[in-house]
């Protein structure tokens, strides 16, 4: 039981960072970025093919992290600015950002071939013995980064003026840019964190998954399916919905069988959208509503 | 008429729009130094396109839109906030989910770094308006249209602008809440601060200002002194605006 529950807040973890990085994107620019995925999958096989080459394994991991921030930039200038520009309230977005995933995703398999490329196993190596589970290093260090990434989000948008600013360009960007927000530098900061988050996950995973050019596809389905359970308007809701996403698909496949975490996500987000159409953490959802009506009939009962 | 010297805001030739199709036509007029000037206008004469043109959020405009000396055609909301202009805009559009208190500091964005002087302008917004102090922990869109609309006047009050600009504030008020609007703006001619104010309500424009501008299908049809309208020219202004 309680080795289902780690193992399933650390996957979810891996998700939740996906969903985060679609979150930070979709937070400021009102865009789904949906090449997400594939910068996970680009720090993935940029430090197998580092290491490979010769290079240490923290250099390589330094050099995919900036590679993947980098590219998130790209995508925001040759993916969504034009498209924007072009009418600001149109979705063309949808299309370009699957357009460059899909360039992306060739481009990779043109480089590293469709085989799975080894990737260094560092601390996934070492185990950690807890009373009924077992850990490895690097699946403790997933969860550590995972709770960093939240508390950190959640401290720079509540306590400092930069987070305020970006809460003002979420809820009204053309007022706060009255005020002198600059909206463009905070769509590209929001691409780079974006892709940051999503490189992140990709370090943290790739010793468990090895590096392939169609990883991007299957991490960034889990990572919006978490972002659908936990909320799209939240960073911090969509790591939520990570890692309900990786603790319920971990016991679905210990509970009913072996590949029931290939069909469960989707159930569950479709009973998530019945139930919470905005996301389980979203404010003023029908879950939410429930549990409150729940909580305040057992305090009447009391009383 | 374009004497820049003595004036805050010199607007010369303006025409602009949306999607390529132009709302207003050559509109010229003036905001002189401590001087409070109205756009009247019935619904859809193009007021509130003007203001959008002067903070540099109509980016379809030609002409020259010159404040301080600056000509902003040209330069987008963000360069123009420094100092230049601030809006209460049609609605108050608030920060959502912010305090009332950060609402106002992100209105004084562009003195972040001048702490004294953001302090000092926070403590006058809250000198002309007590209620927002009271409820300066609140979150700000949870406050009264009245309430808000104080909130409104002191973000824009915190960017310390040249030129303080006001869509219809009166919008969706309460007779009371009125009343204390039109006090509020007072004061700020007080302070000789030059105000551009839009507003659909006659009689409110005339209590504030010195000059008004009529406004009408995108271009000027007649301005004058506000001292110079009688009871006479209100009701046919009235009856003009619909």
């Amino acid at each position: 039981m309680l080795q289902v529950l780690l193992s399933g807040l650390t996957v979810g973890t891996i998700y939740g960072l996906v969903a985060m990085a679609f979150a930070v994107v979709f937070y400021v620019t009102k865009v789904v970025n949906f090449a997400t995925g594939q910068l996970l999958m680009v720090s993935i096989l940029l430090t197998a093919g580092l290491v490979r080459l010769g290079l240490p394994d923290w250099l390589g991991v330094g050099i995919a992290l900036i590679a993947s921030t980098v590219l998130g930039v790209i995508i925001y200038f040759v993916a969504v600015r034009p498209v924007l520009k072009f009418d600001r309230f149109s979705f063309a977005w949808l299309v370009s950002t699957l357009g460059i995933a899909i360039v992306i995703q060739a481009t990779f398999a043109i480089i590293f071939g469709p085989a799975s490329q080894p990737f260094p196993r560092g601390l996934h190596q070492i185990p950690v013995h807890l009373p009924g589970a077992t850990l490895t290093v690097q699946e403790i260090l997933t969860l550590v980064v995972g709770a960093l990434a939240v508390l950190g989000w959640e401290l720079v948008r509540r306590k400092t003026l930069v987070g305020k600013l970006g809460m003002a360009i979420s809820t009204d960007p053309e007022i706060a840019s009255t005020f002198g927000a600059n909206v463009t530098a905070y769509a590209v900061g929001a691409f780079a964190i974006g892709g940051f988050l999503a490189g992140l996950a990709g370090i943290l995973v790739g010793p468990i998954t090895y590096g392939n050019p169609y990883l991007g596809d299957t991490y960034g389905i889990s990572g919006f399916i978490a972002l659908m359970i936990g909320g799209i308007q939240r960073p911090a809701a969509a790591m939520g919905g990570g890692l309900i996403l990786g603790v319920l698909s971990i016991a679905a496949n210990s509970y009913i069988g072996a590949q029931a975490s290939d069909w469960f996500p989707f159930v569950l987000v479709l009973l998530v959208l019945l139930l919470a159409p905005n996301g389980v953490f979203a404010s003023g959802d029908s879950l939410r509503k429930l549990f409150r009506r729940r909580s305040s009939l057992t305090v009447g009962g009391r009383a | 008429m374009s004497n820049t010297i003595d004036n805050t805001l010199v607007v010369e030739g303006l025409s602009g729009g949306y999607d390529r199709f132009d709302v207003i036509h050559d509109i010229a007029f003036r905001v002189g130094r401590g001087e409070a000037v109205a756009l009247l206008g019935p619904n859809g004469a193009g007021k509130s396109t003007v203001l959008r043109a002067i903070t540099g959020l109509l980016k379809h405009r030609r002409g020259t839109v010159t404040i301080d000396g600056t000509n902003v055609v040209g330069m987008g909301p963000h360069q123009i906030s420094r100092g230049l202009a601030a809006m209460v805009p049609e609605g108050r559009r608030l920060f959502v989910g912010q305090s009332v208190e950060d609402n106002l500091r992100l209105g004084g964005m562009r003195l972040r770094k001048d702490r004294a002087r953001t302090d000092q302008l926070l403590q006058s917004v809250y000198d002309l308006f007590p209620v927002v102090e009271r409820y300066k922990a609140r979150e700000a869109t949870a406050l009264s249209g009245g309430e808000q609309q104080m909130v409104a006047i002191g973000r824009m009050m915190m960017s310390d602008p040249s030129l303080m600009l006001l869509d219809e504030p009166s919008l969706g008020l309460a007779p009371l809440a009125i009343a204390d609007l039109i006090t509020a703006l007072q004061q700020l001619r007080e302070r000789k601060s030059s105000i551009l104010l839009v507003e659909q309500r006659v009689d409110i424009a005339l209590e504030v200002c010195d000059r008004i501008y009529v406004l009408s299908e995108g271009r000027i049809v007649d301005e004058g002194r506000a001292s110079d309208i009688g009871t006479e020219g209100r009701a046919l202004i009235d009856a003009y605006l619909g």
